[in-house]
């Protein structure tokens, strides 16, 4: 985005600042996919990927957990593209889809070792740092919710997608509408604490 | 580490280009996006590898030849930044400005990315096939050159990649190696060891309690600066020791000195005699010399030492007193003491103090002998590239191969090189980056930047036993048309001799199998691979050796001693001029990168530009300001640059730095500044033949122009009475009670 | 920190002065001793910072309108009144490694008319890029003069291809009319915060430490947590007699530390430590 249109951004802010201590969260869009309305849904656009990977076929109907493909999500500020050796592990041993066009895409970007580019869905602004691993560790490891919930609060319930689709606003009311809450600590107590509040925990 | 041996090649070609086509941060994305930036996956890395987490790998700094120990920091196959590696030895986990900007060498934008060839007037570029087939049709089984007609100029090289070099020299039968080095140290090394012993001995800097330094900047552009530094640091702990320097234009260790003292440029060894003969006064140290050398030494009493080199005569006194008292000592010759047609002996003069303060096997050893010496770092001089030029002018050189320096820059006017660079027919530049040598090549070669390709080294200077350094990359090469500088040359010699290296496929395993065969000498006990892999992974392969005994036979005999004589005053050039040497430009090679160009001078602050240090009282004789552009002019040439008002310069003398000048080495070097390499007059060592780099004489005007001088300091460098630093005095400090308290 | 809590709770965001214990019995306050007899202004620290950091090299031209962007620069003084007495420096030069001094009464915070400065719990004098508007209210505000404006859109001009492969993806790079100054290297204390916070322990002593501190070839810069009593840099503030929370010290005349302009109650977070001279040499 130029510059013009950030300084706009700036110049918004302020004049919410000075007109309007209850700014009002922007929420538009539909609740399509998304297993809470919190205010915050807004349905992101179609994002057209290499091929089609049908998530609700792996988490779906597999039930597979998102953190073996995600793996990274638990150790990492990004949750990360599964490796394509990863896709292979399985796909290698599965005969009955062999043929279907996108498995053969697949093989087609593994024989040549060559990444799949797909395009970024969730993508937040350069200067916002999210880290997975906080959260993951927090509400699945922790608080022992589970990892559709714990994913699906900012994704959306992925395992009736096939690529997936943004449909939460990822904007900074959303994250602080939840940072202000008050959440478990763990599974086992009733002793509850709320999202860090410091800039320098998302801005970098 | 994963447990599985991989490969170190196998792991970069897995990464793939997902590694490095991974998004940028801070490319210019302000808001919440969808569909807009790929998001690559790897295909196929290893467990270690997690995306937004960064890998580091061992390496060798390649920036200068101290051999830092370096770690990479990796993220999503991309090296983003140059650390110390803690297992290093020499670096011990630290890292210098200098070391730090070699990730510009790899990224910079004026790399050269295809072969080019000569075409006429203008290099042209080739593909590599082609630039191959120039290649091997002059160098290959059927090239007519014989011996001495190809010859190699390398700048100073260490490690397998010299081995290499030789092994190509030698399958011609030629042994025309030509190391060549524009800040020669060659003259001190001659006289440390013609005194000491050793011509690089190990310096205990932290064993001192007092060090004084002629010019030595070892803490800035001397060898091995950032070992030195640690070794500092602990000499200025409780007990703190003393430091002196005395040069003509202050260096960055004569700015952490407790005692700088100004000197007549050339007249350090008539200083360090005149200590030698108050030292003498004391009884512990009286009849240490032969006695026809004490009775040389009579005329050096202090008002005669003291009207020859400018420095107050009670200082000789006064520091013999602290030498009697802080014992060991060191005492350092540097280049400002060197380079100057009297510069062995005066280098020789200021160890002959070390052998009366008895430092020899106290503060200073012996470096322990390499087992490998075709490893050995070789070392660079000026005669060298003396002798090649006459080769050149004289025709009997055919093909010239070069690496690693930039004559055509540094050379001085009166050595013509670059007239007779064009009399050798064939001549062939291994270059990461254009300079001013390579575009008067007939090919030109690129080269894998030293983070993308593997190699050896050992250090210049050895602190301690031994060590072999291994370099190895850091990242997948950014272009495919750049090559090895180990895998070029190994193609050439398979040509010429198959029957020795058909075995291997590429320098990489050359490289692993010369490593490894070495394994016994490290003791090790692991297979071969573990031998290689523990080698890749620590980036250092070390022996402690005990340090070697310093003698030397000659000793204080090499000191030669003359009536000590006031330098004559010279009526067309007034001043002296003596060059300053940048610890991160040093001598132009790394101009090119931003980083350095935009670090101030530690000394002026003065960033992207030359400029020429004056006393302020001289400038205020001459009614000289700062930024007054000045024309420096000696025998033979002149150039023009801004003057600077120093505090730190003997006033008889004017200074500029090196590095700065170039007309062709990419965007952030050309047109910076002047080159004063092209102000030096033919004056040479007598002893070495070494071009005395301090002994020009200079007479400055002014052109009547101003311009801004452009450096960090504001308008004033004075503290004014508000307490930005402080200093007590080493008396009041306790630094021993301090350091109990830290430590406790 | 969203808008309706900046508004609500604008007085307590906005400094006060510090007071003794503040920090006791929280995770972190992080702290600075930088040792000035050790430092030789050999500028390893400076470009550590630009590699970290994604500082962008301005050039010439705007080096010489004041425009340079190093977070840590080293200043070079030639004595401490304000005229030479010696014909030469012959106590060598004073170098100054001068860096945001992350003040705990900043006087950027209280001046920045849209809440873009701020401090953050573990004591660091935050500076949100995307929330400034470029005032450079702060900047005129301190004393230490350590904040830089972009006065260029340097993301186009300062990192020709490839230079931008270098750019660390873990910080930010600055477009034009944003103010920006060191952050003690925030995302590396993010990221031993949260490794930390994974294995349920606290950032221990060492285990992080900044660009320039680990860069140093002397060593000559500390860095760590000052609400760790046992942290390195907690036991020197302690021997060098130095409260965060005071204004005027009292200490022993051989002790070394000082913070700089402590008199304008700024309650720095560095602690220098003298520069020694053997004054009889």
């Amino acid at each position: 985005m130029n510059v013009c249109i950030k300084k706009l951004m700036v110049w918004l802010s302020l004049w919410a600042l000075v007109g309007s201590a209850l700014a009002e969260p922007f929420a538009p869009g539909g609740a399509i996919g998304s297993q809470t309305d919190d205010g915050y849904n807004a349905l992101g656009p179609v994002v057209e990927q290499p091929f089609e990977f049908p998530h609700n076929v792996h988490a779906g109907q597999m039930g597979i957990n998102c953190m073996y493909c995600h793996t990274y999500a638990r150790r990492s500020a990004v949750s990360g593209i599964p490796r394509l050796d990863k896709c292979m592990g399985c796909h290698k041993l599965i005969e009955s889809v062999k043929d279907k066009p996108r498995i053969k895409k697949l093989f087609e970007y593994w024989d040549k070792k060559e990444p799949i580019p797909w395009k970024k869905v969730h993508d937040l602004p350069d200067f916002v740092r999210f880290n997975h691993e906080r959260h993951i560790q927090r509400f699945y490891f922790r608080e022992k919710r589970s990892i559709r919930e714990t994913c699906g609060y900012c994704h959306g319930d992925v395992a009736s997608m096939t690529t997936a689709r943004r449909v939460k606003a990822l904007s900074m009311g959303w994250c602080i509408s939840c940072h202000q809450k008050e959440h478990l600590e763990n599974a086992s107590t009733t002793k509850t604490s709320n999202g860090p509040n410091d800039c320098w925990q998302c801005h970098k | 580490m994963s447990s599985r041996i991989l490969d170190r090649r196998d792991f970069l070609r897995v990464l793939g280009i997902g590694g490095a086509a991974a998004t940028l941060a801070g490319c210019g994305n302000t808001s919440i996006e969808s569909g807009k930036e790929l998001v690559m996956s790897y295909v196929q890395p290893e467990d270690f590898v997690v995306p937004g987490v960064g890998v580091y790998y061992a390496s060798t700094c390649t920036q200068c030849g101290s051999g830092c120990g370096i770690m990479g920091r990796v993220r999503e196959g991309r090296i983003l930044k140059l650390e110390g590696n803690p297992q290093s030895l020499i670096s011990a986990g630290k890292i210098c400005g200098l070391g730090q900007a070699g990730v510009q060498v790899h990224y910079n934008p004026d790399r050269l990315r295809t072969p080019l060839m000569r075409e006429g007037d203008t290099l042209k570029p080739v593909s590599w096939e082609k630039a191959q087939a120039s290649l091997n049709s002059r160098l290959g089984p059927a090239s007519t050159l014989a011996g001495n007609q190809i010859a190699f100029l390398t700048g100073e090289i260490s490690g397998h990649q010299k081995v290499m070099v030789e092994a190509l020299l030698e399958s011609f039968g030629s042994d025309n190696h030509v190391v060549y080095d524009a800040l020669s140290t060659v003259t001190g090394r001659a006289a440390s060891k013609a005194v000491i012993g050793e011509s690089l001995p190990v310096l205990k800097i932290d064993q001192a309690r007092m060090i004084l330094s002629f010019g030595n900047d070892f803490l800035g552009s001397g060898v091995s600066p950032v070992y030195m530094a640690a070794q500092y640091a602990r000499f200025r702990k409780a007990p703190r020791g003393t430091l002196v320097q005395i040069e003509p234009r202050m260096t960055l260790t004569g700015a952490n000195a407790d005692r700088w003292y100004a000197i007549k440029p050339g007249t350090e060894g008539v200083f360090a005699l005149g200590l030698a003969h108050a030292l003498l006064a004391h009884e512990s140290y009286a009849h240490s010399l032969p006695a026809e050398l004490e009775a040389a030494l009579k005329p050096y009493d202090k008002d005669t030492v003291s009207e020859v080199t400018g420095v107050h005569a009670e200082a000789i006194p006064h520091l013999a007193g602290m030498l009697w008292e802080k014992s060991p000592s060191l005492v350092l010759s540097g280049p400002s003491a060197e380079g100057h047609v009297r510069g062995f002996n005066n280098a020789a003069a200021i160890q002959l103090l070390n052998l009366i303060l008895n430092n020899r096997g106290r503060s200073l050893l012996g470096s322990a002998v390499h087992p490998f010496p075709q490893l050995v770092s070789a070392t660079g001089s000026y005669s060298a590239l003396v002798k090649l030029n006459q080769d050149m002018s004289a025709g009997r050189v055919q093909t010239l191969l070069l690496v690693g320096t930039n004559p055509v820059f540094t050379a001085p006017t009166f050595l013509p090189f670059a007239n007779n660079l064009s009399k050798v027919p064939f001549k062939v530049a291994f270059v990461t980056q254009l300079d001013e040598t390579a575009h008067q090549c007939d090919l030109v070669l690129p080269l894998l930047s030293p983070l993308e390709d593997f190699g050896t080294h050992v250090a210049s200077y050895q602190p301690s036993g031994v060590e072999v350094q291994i370099q190895q990359p850091l990242m997948e090469k950014l272009y495919p048309e750049t090559r090895g500088f180990g895998d070029i040359l190994l193609e050439l010699v398979k040509l010429r001799r198959p029957e020795v290296y058909k075995a291997f496929p590429d320098y990489y395993s050359y490289l692993k199998t010369a490593v490894t065969k070495a394994k016994p000498v490290f003791k090790a006990t692991t297979g071969d691979d573990e031998f290689w892999e523990d080698a890749l992974r620590s980036g250092v392969l070390r022996l402690d050796l005990p340090a070697a005994a310093l003698e030397s036979k000659e000793g204080a005999s090499v000191v030669q001693v003359d009536t000590p004589r006031v330098l004559d005053t010279d009526v067309h050039y007034p001043f002296f001029f003596v060059p300053s040497v940048r610890a991160d430009l040093r001598d132009g090679r790394h101009a090119n990168l931003p980083w350095l160009q935009e670090s101030p001078d530690p000394l002026t602050t003065v960033v992207w530009d030359s400029w020429v240090d004056i006393h302020p009282k001289t400038a205020n004789e001459m009614q000289i300001r700062e930024g007054d552009i000045l024309e420096v002019q000696s025998a033979t040439g002149s150039m023009r640059a801004k003057a600077y008002l120093f505090p730190g310069i003997q006033p008889d003398t004017v200074s500029m730095p090196l590095g700065q000048g170039h007309t062709a080495y990419g965007r952030y070097a050309d047109g910076m500044g002047v080159n004063p390499f092209k102000l030096f007059d033919p004056m040479f060592d007598e002893k070495t033949g070494e071009l005395a780099l301090y002994a020009t004489r200079v007479i400055i005007k002014k052109t009547g122009e101003n311009a801004l001088v452009v450096k960090d300091e504001g308008p004033t460098s004075l503290q004014q009475n508000r307490k930005l630093v402080a200093t007590i005095g080493a008396d009041q400090a306790q630094l021993a009670k301090e350091n109990a308290h830290v430590t406790e | 920190m969203s808008l309706s809590n900046l508004i609500k709770n604008w007085s307590s965001l906005r400094v006060r002065r510090p007071y003794e214990g503040q920090y006791k019995g929280k995770d972190y306050k992080w702290a600075m001793v930088i040792d000035l007899d050790a430092c030789t202004g050999c500028n390893a620290c400076t470009t550590a910072c630009y590699a970290e950091n994604n500082l962008p090299v301005v050039g010439k031209e705007s080096f010489a309108k004041g425009q340079a962007m190093h977070w840590i620069r080293i200043e070079r003084y030639w004595g401490p009144g304000d005229h030479m007495t010696e014909e030469f420096p012959q106590r060598g030069a004073q170098f100054l490694p001068m860096l945001c001094q992350q003040c705990e009464a900043a006087p950027c915070e209280v001046v920045c008319p849209v809440g873009a400065t701020h401090h953050t719990p573990d004591g660091l004098n935050s500076q949100v890029y995307n929330r400034c508007i470029g005032s450079r209210y702060c900047s005129a505000n301190c004393p230490y003069k350590v904040r830089y404006f972009n006065w260029w859109q340097y993301p186009e001009r300062a990192w020709p291809n490839p230079l931008e492969l270098q750019l660390n993806p873990d910080v930010t790079v600055r477009s034009k009319g944003v103010m920006e100054k060191c952050t003690f290297c925030v995302q590396r204390l993010t990221e031993a915060k949260n490794r930390a916070r994974t294995e349920n322990r606290l950032v221990a002593d060492g285990e992080v430490t900044t660009a320039c501190a680990q860069a140093c070839p002397t060593s000559a810069i500390t860095f760590g947590n000052l609400a760790n009593e046992k942290s390195t840099v907690a036991k020197m503030w302690q021997a060098h007699q130095i409260k965060l929370a005071s204004d005027v010290q009292e200490k022993d005349d051989t002790v070394r530390g000082y913070r700089i302009f402590e008199d304008l109650r700024t309650y720095p977070s560095i602690v220098y430590l003298e520069q020694v001279r053997d004054l009889e040499a």
